[in-house]
């Protein structure tokens, strides 16, 4: 049987960045997943978000990203080893918006356990593409925080791993939410705004002629 | 005499897929009545547990006949004999496997209840599934197998067929490499690399606008290779278009680009026949959301 594609997950950088354990990966050939707090198990996630930071680290084949949802931001990492996402980044500003596929992974050094991604492909996208994923992710994570009051092995392993505090994440989703709503708003009074001025030219040139 | 007639429409209709006449069920059900005088609701039972013993029907798959994918209706039991199309990772504690299914007719979703404790199906295998409910989703039509059904794996091949309609929505996550303005072989039509085609050596060639990727809503992914025509209503970009562009440029691979900065990570509403595993979408649309009113929606279900 060939290889199942891996589910590129949706999920909020808060979440993502309080997962600190892995699973799988014990057997051979088995990927390795990512657990968060909500126990959503990842192994691939797509995120639209802002670009904040690109930047070259010591190992200058390395670039550092920072990519910034309404509840925090992923970090990320860009090599060699991904030459589209690099490619691609370059011709990317700082800040934009941007879609990412990317690998989901933890970094453990000194006790210290830090999640990252490694983007597979960048590319820059619109701020509906962003608002949709907000609404996504949103739907995505209620739905987990439901479950976690259910007998779900990976709610139960997230528990007892995590001891979650589910009303934390629940408050960050209706944030998310409540803030796509003032965003939506604005930019529709703005494009009001933008017919009146348009409709005082017109009068303007009315005058003139 | 109508009444006579419908009964044996009825019991044609019970048994027209085991090879029964209906001139034979007719001669039955008028013996009875007319030579026997009969009551007709007792003809009517006499007839169908004699076809039953004759053909050896068990009485349940007369309460859920055997269904071709195309004929599945929404609310009822059935049982269905098809091929195991795709598997898609479970995504909730209830469901156990689901994924799609197909038959010489089409092809339709299904579910298997974790509840319903069932042994799990495998890809490219063909089953019986025994006393199923049908049910509607999204426009997709879908079989449920609860803790009374049953699944049988069948030794025989399933030709699918290929006018299986599906909808999907979701991120354009991937596009394939072998995208955009690619050179193929003119009899096989595969991507030649240096006028050499893998199958049949030097060949002739052709320019062709191929666009395959991956579409993915959080849940699974599809594989989905799309129209021109598709191609061309998301980014207004044809086959000549593609060869205006490349000409301009020197370069075959600017097109790829193109593509990708277009469509890569949006999210996009595709329909078309589901064959071998993928998509092949002879329409496309990026998806319009009103999200304000999405938004509110959510809220007021979360109580805010």
């Amino acid at each position: 049987m060939r290889l199942k594609r891996e589910v590129a997950r949706r999920v909020f950088a808060k979440e993502f960045n309080a997962s600190r354990f892995k699973i799988g990966g014990e057997v051979e050939r088995e990927p390795v997943y990512l657990l968060t707090p909500l126990g959503l198990k990842c192994n691939r996630i797509f995120i639209v978000g802002a670009l904040l930071e690109k930047e070259e680290t010591r190992s200058e084949e390395v670039l550092r990203i920072r990519v910034a949802d309404p509840t925090g931001s992923f970090l990320g990492f860009v090599g060699k080893f991904d030459p589209e996402a690099r490619d691609s980044l370059a011709e990317i500003d700082v800040p934009s918006t941007v879609a990412v596929t990317a690998k989901a992974k933890l970094l453990e050094r000194d006790e210290k356990v830090t999640p990252f991604i490694r983007p597979e492909s960048i590319v820059a996208t619109d701020f509906e593409t962003r608002d949709y994923w907000i609404l996504e992710t949103a739907k995505a994570t209620l739905k987990r925080i439901e479950l976690m009051n259910s007998e779900n092995e990976l709610a139960k392993l997230a528990k007892e791993k995590y001891n979650t505090k589910v009303e934390e994440y629940k408050e960050m989703v209706i944030l998310a939410l409540q803030k796509l709503k003032e965003e939506t708003e604005i930019s529709e009074t703005t494009e009001e705004d933008f017919d009146d001025s348009i409709e005082e030219e017109i009068m303007g040139l009315n005058d003139i002629y | 005499m109508d009444k006579i007639s419908s009964i044996v429409n009825e019991i044609y209709e019970l048994f027209k897929d085991y090879g029964v006449k209906k001139s034979d069920i007719e001669k039955r059900v008028k013996l009875l009545i007319f030579e026997f005088k009969v009551p007709e609701e007792e003809a009517r039972r006499t007839v169908i547990n004699g076809l039953r013993r004759e053909y050896e029907v068990s009485r349940d798959s007369l309460r859920y006949p055997l269904t071709k994918i195309s004929e599945l209706e929404p609310g009822k039991w059935v049982s269905v004999k098809a091929k195991v199309l795709q598997l898609w990772n479970a995504t909730s504690a209830s469901v156990a496997q689901w994924g799609v299914i197909g038959d010489e007719t089409g092809t339709a979703r299904f579910v298997i209840w974790a509840k319903s404790g069932k042994k799990r199906v495998e890809e490219n295998k063909c089953y019986l599934f025994e006393k199923v409910v049908v049910d509607e989703f999204g426009g997709a039509k879908s079989v449920k197998v609860t803790s009374i059904s049953e699944i049988k794996e069948i030794d025989e091949e399933i030709e699918v067929s290929e006018g299986g309609e599906i909808e999907a929505s979701g991120a354009l996550v991937s596009i394939s490499q072998n995208s955009g303005l690619v050179q193929v072989c003119k009899s096989c039509e595969r991507i030649t690399k240096a006028g050499i085609c893998p199958e049949h050596g030097k060949v002739e060639t052709i320019e062709v606008l191929r666009l395959r990727g991956v579409l993915d809503d959080g849940d699974r992914t599809y594989d989905v290779e799309f129209s021109e025509n598709a191609i061309k209503s998301l980014t207004g970009i044809d086959l000549a278009t593609a060869k205006k562009i490349a000409y301009e440029h020197l370069d075959r691979g600017i097109v790829l680009e193109e593509l990708k900065k277009r469509l890569l990570g949006k999210y996009l509403r595709i329909s078309g026949e589901f064959r071998l595993n993928t998509i092949n979408a002879k329409s496309a649309e990026f998806l319009k959301v009103d999200v304000s009113k999405e938004v509110e929606k959510i809220l007021a279900k979360v109580g805010i």
